[in-house]
């Protein structure tokens, strides 16, 4: 809380004081329901306006649509000679063309035309015409000018004002002739600024403990200890993912799952150390380009990873390769400087002073990412990186030191080992072990020895289309393949793209036609599956779901020599991308070339495992196959080695040490520490081992995530003409929009200067944009309602004032999050009673002019988090992966043939905001609360109100579940007392945080009366009730109780007041 | 109780169900609230969900929308193309490709080998229809249908296409057809969601194409416009059955303590929200009783379901949906929408088309005939089609019995019938190929045009201002076909 910089009030106010007796106030006025036109018309907020959506379409800065050459948007133009005159002669009515045309008689003169759809009100050409009259005082959009810290405006009232934000409220409510409402009872004031800033309500002793404090500092201390939670991160983060629009899954087509969550988890803890919101912005939009960055400024870049991303069969890659860029600049540009660029993707803007060609040039920052269109269908797709969890993090270090000492323990015994090795090598007869290879992760090993069978278990292999058939091979006898004939292995070798295998062969191809060594696959030509095979000599590695486009396909670089013996061995690491496979030719790596990398699905197969066939009669293998193995496990480039080593560990022992070649000596050494070494050095053997697979075991199992990196050469960047991927027109290089501040001088032209840019103090729009959508957060609307757009079709500023200043403040204070959600909870202007009159409503039904308090319903994962902590079910735990809660049954499967599967135990009950995120089927009860879709960038909040959340509400597992979890707790926590007006009393104040009055205290118990008659006299429908959801029902109590109990608890999850900040 | 209040809360149910005369349930509600609440609604029940909505006199109330996703094969239906035949198996000419993008799944194969349908096409009713053997109960209602052969698009693969149908775009974020029109005329029925939608599973291809909920989203719209999906299995609408053990009898207890709890509040705080809360509870009520009671279909005749084929008796199929969609119809949802997954046949065309028709052929033609005889079809259109058409050469393999086509933007073929729409007529023509259109273009903006006209509803008038632009559902495109209007 160190960072927490709110001006204290004493200052304020003293400060304020000598304001008051400075400064004069602008006039202000309301453009409420009862918009009454300033006598001072200002261009920005009464005519611009008017101009942006009326004109701007046909007179606007989009050239190619511009209609006689005449642009409104542009003072230059609007005042330019037009040959002869001109649309705005400042004072002069009558040479004014715009006037004359606004006001002709004739409609073939009249502006708007008829046939635009647009018309003017006769207010808003009586506004032009003073405007006019007045001077025709041309103003920039306010939007585009920095924020001037304005000065405090002067206030009658100076008791009410608590900080800066309440004297600009409190100004313009006295211009209006209001007064603000009173401050809220204090149980309303601590369940609001609970909610608002953690997401959860506030417990009854939380509430005792604030109803207690009588000491000046009461709320501060609220307010202060609610800053310091961990779920105050929770709470922030929620509405940026919707910004960010991040999810569990990849968003199209059969929408198979990513993972991301760590980069979630990165902005929760960011907002819980009150990282600087300029540091919060550098790092996700370009942490990757900072010097020696960090794995959690990597991490932090995955905000613009986030975007969907198509995997579907047919796409073209170039056109999606488009749309993620595109949609990089359109949420980079909606969240920071909260402008509609995307309009110019195709055509100059229409209302805003962005070119297409500028559009292109913001498009060139994202541009050079080593990503490509088509995306990878189940997983994250490139660049990505590892991403170790802190608690990873920490065992791997600890590995690595133990690694390190056991490394030693070896070396230390090297001597030793030498010895004694050489010891035992005299020692060695012929009857120790031959043909000795590493046992480790063999599932399937065919000697064919005579016969086809499975020497790892009693599966028997038969030979298929033609006789069984044996030569001299390269160890014992080998299979004798002709082009037809083939072993059918049956179930061996089940393998899928997330599996790791390795698979291998001594081969002896007769002349050039190759064939199918080994396989899992369809037996027709360009089938699906698994094969390796010989084709022309080069060895190749088919991994299949579906030829041409949903493949893995290598060759080797070098042939093979017919008639000859060669090993050949795999190995997959289950990556499903080419650089996962490898290929050994007699035991040494054999570069490979890589044909096709697209394999998306799974290629597992119900076929059996063949030697010597699949993928068609065509391919039978001609000539010999010998010792065919598979390994569940990717091995090693020195497993390979060993099991392409034919000779006997006797024969190398009997060499001269200086004789042996590397892949003798390894053997050797090999086969001794594993069999015959001495225990202490055996020991430390198996340890360094055991420790090497462990720390792959952690590394393997760290998540990975989508990260931003940048191409060496940059990719070339074109003005796409009317947007098409296919149509590149100019070629243009990355720059900034002319309309706002170049970048400053020295930066770097690249994605983190624009970064930088995006926080620079000179910047008019990040600032005034981020505060706007906290202050939305708290009052529901922002103070510009179009959070979204601060261009000339967004909102005209309500208090833009108050919006400058808090957008100066939030500068000033170092970009200082907490102390900004701090200043504006403290306000009396956030304190006030919701408590609404008619009059009030009828004026100001939306509470723009902040009379009162803000009251509207919760943010859907609230709704939920709500229940699940009232009821004592919640489970706390920040981030991790999602899990998967409730959800009724099939909802996957009836849209896209996948299962949900539901998880148990504490993932039933974790805040919504980790709920796993599909985008395709998102969680229903989410959508139904106004839950953004997460599809695309969203920072309006927007609430409805509908039967299906009465539903949701009423009938939902979570809440039913909760519901009774909630009752369990009135009827057994010491305190809630044992008369059932103590207990429903206890359960109301969980929910509403205040005590039921008389009159609700008689309808809660008249009903909770009979309920309990009737669950008494119908036990079954008791137990019925009382067994919602996966949590044990509490059997100590009597279920005719608990079920009525459960009613009731259930009506007061369902309140008005429940669901309502308020 | 206050007026201003009243009218709040009457806007706001009306939003959600429509406008029409209060029901059954709103009894409980209006003793607590007030009675003129009631003798409001009925009579703002006479003006339009929008103020000026509908445009002009419309020629359909509703829609009911039969969405084939996956594409079927327009040349193995209804597009007959005789002269294939002869050159079956010969590589497309260039002259008809004239070099135009492919999907990435064909776009490296080495040849285009044509692909003449293997099914026997013959003309039908006195409108001389061609229709494919495997569509005979269509074929037998030719006269009832306007056949549109010119459909074309921009997109070449499913999702984009099937979003662009939905939503008039091909990525996501943008309205459904669905939620526009609720959002523009609200709903005739106040016990029902004014857009409803229904899926099922093709047998012809058991894993194709899945389907999402943005298809029937609200895009920027409020939540509140979304379709509301029917279901086949657990409850017909999510959460809409009493928890077990809660019957009908202490729910509407706890309702009647719910809306007395909340007119409490709303009396101390005068905050609308609440009147419209208490509403939306008793709304929900009675959708507990009315959508059981619509989708129990064990009142419908015997004759009934044999006309919809032996599938409707078995829920979440395809015909089973057409005979609910009659029974929506009947009750005034706006717009009613199927799903019928299975149409992607890349490979195996033959056999996997074959079930598709067999799911949808009688039940499609059953629901017009049913309409029909119910005289409701004059009033309401019904539209038949998928996202875009299959190529003219062979996917994968071509031989004797089989084939596969791939993606097809350029020209495909939907139907539509009543709701104003012209009968028995073919509109637009291809090339020999099936590749190109050789006469009257009809692009899927077209269609939501024509779609909205039908409704009273001139396209370029029905927006929405989202992020400083006012959207609409054609973009900035469209032209109603006034050729195929009555």
């Amino acid at each position: 809380m160190g960072r927490v910089r709110a001006p204290s009030f004493r200052s304020w106010v003293e400060r304020a004081l000598v304001c008051v007796a400075v400064v004069g106030s602008a006039p202000l006025s309301s453009r409420g329901a009862d918009d009454r036109l300033p006598q001072r018309v200002e261009f920005n907020r009464d005519i611009r306006p008017i101009l942006s959506e009326t004109c701007f379409g046909c007179h606007g800065p989009d050239k190619a649509k511009r209609k006689a050459d005449l642009r409104l948007d542009s003072e230059a133009s609007a005042f330019a000679d037009l040959g002869g005159y001109r649309a705005i002669v400042p004072g002069d009515l009558d040479n004014s063309e715009l006037y004359q045309r606004i006001t002709a008689e004739d409609p073939e003169e009249r502006m708007p035309p008829k046939e635009s759809g647009r018309a003017l009100s006769p207010e808003q050409i009586d506004a032009i015409r003073r405007w006019i009259e007045q001077g025709a005082k041309w103003q920039k959009h306010w939007a585009l000018l920095a924020p001037e810290r304005p000065p405090l405006p002067s206030v009658q009232n100076t008791t009410w004002p608590l900080n800066a934000i309440d004297g600009f409220v409190l100004a313009q409510l006295e211009h209006e002739g209001l007064a603000p409402a009173p401050e809220a009872d204090k149980t309303t004031l601590i369940r609001r600024v609970t909610l608002d800033l953690t997401g959860l309500p506030p417990t009854p002793a939380e509430v005792d403990a604030f109803l207690a404090d009588e000491s000046p500092s009461a709320y501060q201390k609220v307010v202060d200890r609610l800053l310091a939670s961990p779920r105050y991160g929770e709470r922030m983060a929620a509405r940026w993912l919707d910004a960010a629009r991040y999810a569990d899954t990849n968003g199209y087509q059969s929408d198979g799952e990513r993972t991301m969550w760590r980069w979630r988890d990165w902005v929760i803890d960011a907002f819980n150390h009150n990282m600087p919101f300029d540091q919060f912005t550098v790092e996700q939009i370009a942490g990757d380009m900072l010097p020696s960055a960090t794995l959690d400024q990597k991490i932090a870049t995955g905000f613009n990873r986030n975007h969907r991303g198509n995997a579907e069969g047919g796409i073209i890659p170039e056109e999606y390769a488009v749309e993620y860029v595109v949609d990089r600049v359109d949420t980079t540009s909606t969240v920071w400087l909260g402008l509609t660029v995307g309009c110019a993707r195709c055509h100059d803007h229409k209302f805003d002073p962005f070119t297409q060609k500028e559009y292109y040039q913001l498009f060139a920052y994202f541009h050079n990412v080593p990503e490509r269109g088509k995306a990878i269908k189940y997983g994250n797709s490139p660049p990505l990186i590892a991403s170790p969890t802190p608690e990873q993090q920490e065992q791997l270090k600890q590995l690595e030191a133990t690694l390190a000492s056991a490394e030693d323990d070896v070396k230390v015994c090297e001597c030793e080992l030498a010895a004694a090795q050489s010891e035992w090598e005299k020692s060695l007869d012929a009857v120790h072990a031959n043909t000795w290879t590493p046992a480790g992760g063999l599932v399937a090993h065919f000697a064919l020895d005579g016969n086809p069978h499975n020497t790892c278990d009693t599966s028997k292999g038969n030979f298929k289309d033609g006789k069984p058939s044996f030569a001299l091979g390269q160890l014992g006898m080998a299979g004798e393949f002709d082009g037809s004939r083939y072993i059918d292995c049956g179930d061996a070798a089940v393998f899928g793209f997330y599996d790791k295998f390795s698979a291998c062969a001594w081969i002896e191809a007769k002349g050039e036609h190759g064939g199918t060594i080994l396989s899992r696959m369809t037996d027709t030509a360009r089938a699906d599956g698994y094969s390796l095979t010989l084709e022309g000599g080069k060895v190749h590695v088919n991994l299949v779901k579906r030829w041409l486009d949903d493949a893995i396909r290598v060759e080797s670089e070098q042939s093979l020599a017919p008639n000859q013996w060669h090993h050949v061995l795999v190995t997959y690491d289950g990556s499903r991308v080419a650089d996962g496979v490898k290929l050994y030719v007699d035991g040494r790596p054999e570069p490979l070339k890589v044909l096709l990398d697209d394999l998306n699905q799974s290629f597992k197969t119900s076929e059996p495992f063949r030697i010597g066939a699949g993928g068609g009669p065509e391919e039978r293998f001609r000539g010999l196959i010998d010792d065919v193995r598979v390994y569940n496990e990717a091995l090693s480039a020195g497993d390979a080695e060993l099991i392409a080593n034919l000779d006997s560990i006797s024969d190398i022992a009997a060499l001269p040490a200086e004789k042996r070649s590397k892949p003798q000596v390894h053997k050797l050494r090999a086969y001794y520490l594993e069999n015959q070494a001495p225990e202490p050095i055996a020991r430390a053997w198996r340890n360094l081992v055991a420790l090497r697979k462990q720390k792959a075991a952690v590394v393997e199992s760290s998540p990975t995530t989508m990260v931003m990196q940048e191409l060496d050469t940059p990719r070339d960047t074109f003005v796409l003409i009317r947007g098409q991927y296919d149509k590149p027109g100019d070629r243009v290089s990355p720059g900034l929009p002319a309309s706002l501040p170049p970048l400053p001088a020295g930066a770097p032209n690249n994605r983190l200067g624009f970064a930088r840019w995006l926080v620079d103090p000179s910047n008019p729009l990040t600032a005034r944009v981020a505060v706007n959508r906290y202050w939305q957060m708290y009052f529901g609307v922002g103070l510009v309602k179009t959070v979204d757009d601060f261009g000339s079709q967004g909102e005209w500023p309500r208090h833009q004032a108050l919006l400058d200043w808090l957008a100066t403040e939030f500068v000033r204070t170092g970009w200082d999050v907490k102390a900004m959600q701090k200043t504006i909870v403290m306000s009396a202007t956030y304190r006030q009673s919701s408590r609404v009159t008619r009059a009030l409503l009828q004026r100001d039904p939306e509470n723009r002019l902040l009379a009162r308090g803000p009251r509207f319903r919760l943010p859907a994962e609230t709704v939920r988090d709500q229940a699940l902590a009232v009821s004592g079910l919640l489970v706390e735990k920040l981030g991790g992966p999602s899990v998967k809660p409730y959800q009724p049954a099939g909802l996957w499967k009836e849209l896209a043939d996948t299962d949900y599967q539901q998880d148990h135990g504490e993932s039933l009950y974790r805040r919504g905001m980790y709920t796993f995120w599909k985008r395709t089927v998102a969680p229903p009860a989410m959508i139904t609360f106004d839950s953004s879709g997460r599809e695309a960038c969203c920072v309006r909040e927007t609430r409805t109100n509908t039967p299906l959340q009465a539903l949701t509400l009423m009938n939902d597992v979570t809440f039913v579940e909760a519901a009774r979890v909630l009752a369990q707790r009135i009827m057994t926590e010491a305190g809630a007392g044992q008369s059932p007006e103590d207990r429903i009393t206890r359960a109301f104040r969980l929910a509403t945080a205040r005590p039921p009055r008389t009159s609700e205290r008689k309808v809660l118990l008249a009903g909770f009366g009979e309920y309990l008659r009737y669950y008494r006299a119908h036990k079954s429908e008791a137990l019925e009730l009382t067994s919602a959801g996966e949590s044990k029902r509490d059997e100590s109590l009597d279920v005719g109780e608990l079920a009525a109990y459960t009613t009731v608890a259930s009506l007061i999850l369902n309140l008005d007041e429940t669901i309502t900040k308020e | 109780m206050d007026p201003y209040l009243e009218r709040e809360l009457m806007i706001t149910r009306r939003h959600f169900f429509g406008r029409s005369s209060a029901g059954i349930g709103m009894a409980a509600l209006a003793a607590l609230l007030n009675r003129e609440l009631e003798a409001a609604d009925t009579a703002a029940s006479q003006t339009g969900g929008l103020d000026g909505l509908p445009h002009f006199e419309p020629k359909a109330k509703r829609v009911i929308y039969l969405f084939q996703s996956g594409a079927p094969s327009q040349m193995d239906l209804f597009d007959y193309k005789p002269r294939l035949d002869d050159c079956r198996g010969t590589e497309l000419p260039d002259s008809v490709r004239m070099g135009q993008r492919l999907t990435g799944m064909t776009s490296t194969q080495q040849n285009f080998p044509i692909a003449a349908s293997k099914f026997h096409f013959a003309k039908h009713g006195d409108s001389g229809a061609w229709v494919s053997e495997l569509m005979p109960h269509t074929a037998a209602v030719a006269d009832e249908l306007c056949f549109i052969k010119s459909m074309h698009t921009e997109a070449i693969n499913h999702d984009p296409a099937i979003t662009f149908f939905q939503t008039g775009a091909q990525l996501a974020g943008r309205p459904s057809i669905g939620s526009w029109l609720s959002y523009g005329l609200g709903s005739e029925n106040q016990d029902l969601p004014g857009f409803v939608v229904m899926v099922s599973q093709g047998t012809g291809n058991p894993n194709d194409q899945p389907l999402y909920d943005r298809l029937w989203g609200s895009g920027f719209l409020p939540t509140k416009y979304q379709g509301v999906k029917f279901r086949s299995v657990g409850d017909p609408v999510l959460y809409l059955s009493n928890p077990p053990g809660l019957g009908d009898k202490t729910r509407r207890r706890m309702l009647d303590d719910l809306a007395k709890l909340n007119t409490l509040k709303l009396d101390e705080f005068g905050d609308p929200e609440i009147g419209t809360r208490i509403a939306q509870y008793e709304l929900a009520y009675r959708m507990q009783t009315s959508v059981p009671e619509l989708t129990d279909v064990s009142d419908e005749p015997d004759h009934i379901f044999e006309m919809y084929g032996p599938l409707s008796r078995t829920p979440g199929t395809f015909a089973a949906n057409c005979l609910l969609a009659r029974r929506l119809a009947e009750r005034g949802v706006r717009f009613i929408q199927l799903f019928h997954r299975g149409w992607d046949q890349h490979t195996n065309l033959p056999k996997q088309i074959s079930g598709q028709c067999r799911d949808t052929d009688q039940a499609s033609a059953a629901l017009v005939t049913d309409l029909k005889q119910r005289g409701l079809l004059d009033d309401t259109l019904v539209v038949w089609g998928g996202e875009f058409g299959r190529t003219v050469y062979c996917q994968g393999r071509l031989t004797a019995d089989d084939y596969g086509r791939d993606h097809h933007p350029r020209c495909f073929t939907i139907w539509m019938t009543g709701g104003g729409s012209k009968r028995g007529i073919s509109y637009g023509e291809t090339d020999d190929f099936c590749y190109n259109i050789t006469r009257d273009p009809v692009h899927v903006h077209d269609l939501h045009a024509t779609i909205l006209h039908c409704l009273g509803i001139d396209h370029t008038r029905l927006t929405y201002k989202f992020q400083g632009r006012h959207h609409r559902l054609t973009d900035v495109a469209g032209n109603v076909v006034k050729e195929i209007l009555t």
